[in-house]
């Protein structure tokens, strides 16, 4: 039995650890925590689910439209609340703040839109496997397969291409990454995008694990894809990776075990251990 | 030895910043720490005030070791500093900043503020008597209401220094107090660092301008590339050939090209 | 006596009590701090307050002086382990706590779940019962029942607001207000100053969520009934709107803010409906252009500066908390 609820942790486990990527990315680069990250991929996977249903088409376009859809957004905060930031003499807690106005006005526009009932996601690749002790469900194969994939892949572009370099200059130092002719802003642009698509991927493998979509849930994920970040170790992309599956099994767990009302405040509860035994992340340097 | 360092060495990561540096100031000295940029000079500072410990090594200060002590009890013990960068409080008046650094010398707390309690208003009132004749000390009289981060380069970081005095320190760290002044601002500034150590404070400076330096301290301790490459009297550095290599080598080696 | 009917009287009370949180959060904020938790703050003080009257049977302002110091203790377990370490983790667990809170009062049966507490005395009430006792009815003083309860209730949270304000103010002229402005301005220059920052990080957090906790049992004991949504994620968001939109540098900032926010919507009516979508609009807006909030320290000043031309004294210590 706990076999088959640590394996269901891993599924919702992954879409938690391409959340919390999303945060690394953006944080790596211009060191603020976006805070309008959940609102905007629901956004993004709402609209998704909408075009999908009324039209027909495939689960795939779903997750091209949310990827769209999300990576327009990300670029719109990065312009509207964080750009005009960059300058002398703003307060260090000001970009934040701007990036919390602009998950208001994202989730604002989503209930006008989409109201605040749950929707429900079409029923994609229904068979099971049994798996020795296991029934693995194919979908839930599916979000395992995408998710790590994604990882993998970003994490080649990362450490591997000439982009993700770039990349890894302007995150280190955006000052001396520009005098070295890389354009720093290019860069900020294409990574809050990337960040904010990668959210766009999970909003939807969320909605596959649990069939559903509900208009509030940007902020719960969003503050679960915290979580994540700081039990990591904030900026560490390998920490993201294994902590948003060790989030995942705590929960299950706690649901299967302990009182399943509780299961949103499990993510707190690790945030307070974690800072009280080892501020830094399981993943983190010491500062 | 007020201050004693020994075996002092510091890495970042893969950077190692300090090979063992070892050095003391005495009780009443003005002692000179120079060196080429980047050699490690407001690292060994900042391990003094506890900014981040040394990687290995004793720090000693009246014989107590300072390593493992939270920064702002470093200041209770007697040390006060300035910024290479000057930090003042921005957006408070010149007298607010030194009054400020009368804090830790002062202890009324939240309650007492909250009741007003005659010994809390006869506090403030000496706070505020104290922080003007700070003030007076440094030559900022004028300027006392006026936001710190308006103003002028020189008078900032003469504020700094009173904001450090106001601590009421065994040992003033400064750091580069004279860059980017004028000639006429630097004599200044060296009459008002003897005046500091005729007071009883005991100085410890990093400094660029040689000419400062070689008037003003006792002592002189050189750093290179993070290692110490000469201690003594003025005299003795300036024609310690380590030294001179150290300053004038790129020099050698740009006419060699 | 028109425009002083009860719904009035109640709008105004609201922006009173708006002014006070406005005051709950611009203390967390003059040390630097970005909580995300008052909401949580409020709900705990709301909830334990109503606890304590309803079925403990309390008076009702020694309730909301038990719930009030409570919150502040159990703000003090969430400071100890996020106060030493960047600003940013506070912003984070006081978010995660707000939102914990909200489940847990949505799942225990003491705080009736979604339905909430119903039926709770409120402030008019019980003033009304005390004027009573001293034989002055509501014929006495020319209003109907209603519009005195109103009243009382407007008294009751000025005369509040007016003693934190106060003592807020004492504080900022203090050893304490320096400590928390120099915090605030360079958290290494302050500790290089001998200030143990983590202690007035954490005094000023307590604060804040006390002031909070407080409001949350007045604003339970106004409207008589309250659910866990009253609280959420949108409640947060209100309440940093009127430091940051109106200022966080000095008090009247945020003083301004509460008063501008709360009553624009009331005046506005097209606005009411879209709440929200303006506070998050504005904030974006206000951060991009003016991101210490539109009245700033310098603002103030030079407001001083045009009045001490007319009069001719200036204090600055006055100039920097901002009245």
């Amino acid at each position: 039995m706990i076999w088959q609820q640590l394996f269901n942790g891993l599924t919702v486990g992954s879409t938690y650890s391409l959340i919390a990527i999303g945060y690394t990315l953006i944080f790596g680069v211009l060191r603020i925590i976006n805070m309008a990250h959940g609102q905007i991929f629901i956004f993004g996977s709402l609209v998704g689910l909408a075009v999908t249903v009324n039209s027909g088409l495939p689960i795939l376009v779903a997750f091209a439209v949310s990827i769209l859809i999300s990576g327009v957004l990300g670029v719109a905060l990065e312009f509207s609340a964080m750009r005009p930031l960059r300058k002398k003499n703003v307060p260090h807690l000001a970009s934040l703040i701007s990036t919390i106005g602009f998950a208001i006005l994202v989730e604002q526009l989503t209930h006008l839109l989409f109201g605040a009932d749950s929707r429900a996601v079409p029923a994609v690749a229904t068979g099971s496997y049994e798996v020795g002790p296991l029934m693995v469900r194919q979908v839930d194969l599916i979000i395992i397969v995408v998710s790590v994939v994604l990882m993998i892949v970003l994490n080649y572009w990362i450490n591997r291409t000439k982009m993700g370099k770039a990349l890894r200059a302007t995150a280190e130092n955006g000052d001396t990454a520009g005098l070295l002719g890389i354009n720093t802003n290019a860069i900020i642009i294409l990574t809050v995008c990337i960040a904010s698509a990668l959210g766009g991927v999970a909003g939807m493998l969320i909605g596959l694990t649990y069939s559903a979509l509900i208009p509030t849930m940007g902020l719960t994920l969003g503050f679960k894809g915290l979580a994540v970040l700081i039990l990591g170790g904030v900026g560490s992309i390998p920490g993201a990776m294994v902590c948003g599956l060790i989030l995942g099994m705590a929960e299950v767990l706690t649901v299967a075990y302990g009182d399943s009302s509780y299961r949103d405040a499990v993510a707190f509860g690790l945030i307070i251990l974690i800072l009280l035994l080892r501020p830094q992340g399981l993943f983190g340097k010491k500062a | 030895m007020l201050l004693q360092l020994t075996h002092i060495s510091k890495s970042f990561g893969g950077i190692t910043a300090l090979t063992d540096v070892n050095f003391g100031v005495e009780q009443g000295q003005i002692v000179g720490l120079i060196g080429p940029n980047g050699a490690g000079k407001t690292t060994i500072f900042n391990m003094i005030t506890a900014i981040f410990p040394p990687t290995s090594g004793e720090i000693t200060f009246d014989g107590q070791t300072l390593v493992g002590l939270a920064p702002y009890k470093i200041t209770d013990r007697g040390i006060a500093r300035t910024f290479q960068n000057i930090r003042l409080f921005g957006h408070m008046s010149a007298l607010e900043n030194v009054k400020v650094g009368l804090h830790v010398r002062t202890g009324k707390g939240f309650w007492a503020a909250l009741l007003r309690t005659p010994s809390q208003k006869r506090e403030e009132q000496l706070v505020g008597q104290k922080a003007r004749e700070l003030l007076a000390f440094v030559g900022l009289t004028d300027i006392a209401d006026v936001r710190a981060d308006t103003l002028a380069y020189g008078q900032q970081r003469r504020l700094e220094i009173a904001r450090a005095l106001a601590t009421e320190p065994h040992l003033l760290l400064l750091d580069e107090p004279a860059a980017g002044m004028i000639e006429s601002e630097t004599v200044d500034l060296m009459a008002l660092i003897r005046k500091i150590r005729d007071n009883g404070t005991t100085v410890l400076l990093v400094e660029h301008d040689m000419h400062l330096v070689m008037n003003l301290c006792d002592k002189v301790v050189c750093i290179n590339f993070g290692k110490q490459i000469a201690e003594g009297t003025p005299e003795e550095v300036q024609n310690h050939p380590d030294v001179i290599e150290a300053y004038l080598g790129s020099e050698e080696e740009d006419e060699a090209c | 006596m028109d425009l002083l009917n009860s719904y009035n009287l109640q709008v105004l009370t609201f922006i009173v009590l708006n002014l006070i949180l406005a005051i709950s959060i611009y203390v967390t904020l003059s040390t630097g701090q970005l909580s995300l938790g008052h909401a949580g703050f409020m709900a705990m003080g709301a909830y334990g307050t109503a606890i304590l009257t309803e079925q403990a049977g309390l008076p009702l302002f020694l309730a909301v002086i038990i719930a009030a110091l409570g919150t502040g203790a159990i703000s003090l377990l969430i400071g100890l382990p996020t106060l030493r370490l960047n600003g940013l983790y506070l912003a984070i667990a006081t978010l995660g706590f707000g939102e914990v809170v909200r489940v847990i009062f949505l799942n225990l049966e003491i705080t009736n779940g979604a339905l909430g507490i119903t039926g709770l005395h409120s402030i008019g009430s019980r003033v009304y019962d005390i004027l009573k006792g001293f034989g002055i009815k509501s014929s006495t003083l020319g209003m109907n029942v209603l519009e005195v309860k109103a009243l009382a209730t407007l008294v009751v949270l000025l005369l509040l607001f007016l003693a934190v304000l106060f003592f807020i103010l004492r504080l900022n002229r203090s050893r304490v207000g320096r400590a928390f402005s120099a915090i605030k301005a360079d958290e290494t220059a302050a500790m290089a100053m001998g200030i143990n920052i983590t202690y007035y990080k954490m005094l000023a957090f307590v604060i804040g969520s006390v002031l909070a906790g407080m409001c949350g049992g007045l604003f339970a004991h106004i409207t008589t009934a309250i659910t866990p949504d009253d609280f959420n994620y949108h409640r947060v968001v209100e309440i940093l709107s009127f430091a940051v939109i109106g200022g966080s540098e000095v008090v009247i900032g945020p003083l301004f803010g509460a008063t501008l926010l709360t009553a624009l919507p009331e005046v506005l009516r097209v606005l009411s409906e879209y709440k929200m979508m303006f506070y998050g609009g504005l904030m974006v807006l206000v951060m991009a252009f003016r991101p210490h909030g539109l009245i700033t320290a310098e603002t103030f000043a030079r407001f001083k500066r045009k009045k001490k031309q007319a009069t001719g004294t200036l204090d600055d210590t006055n100039a920097r908390e901002g009245m």
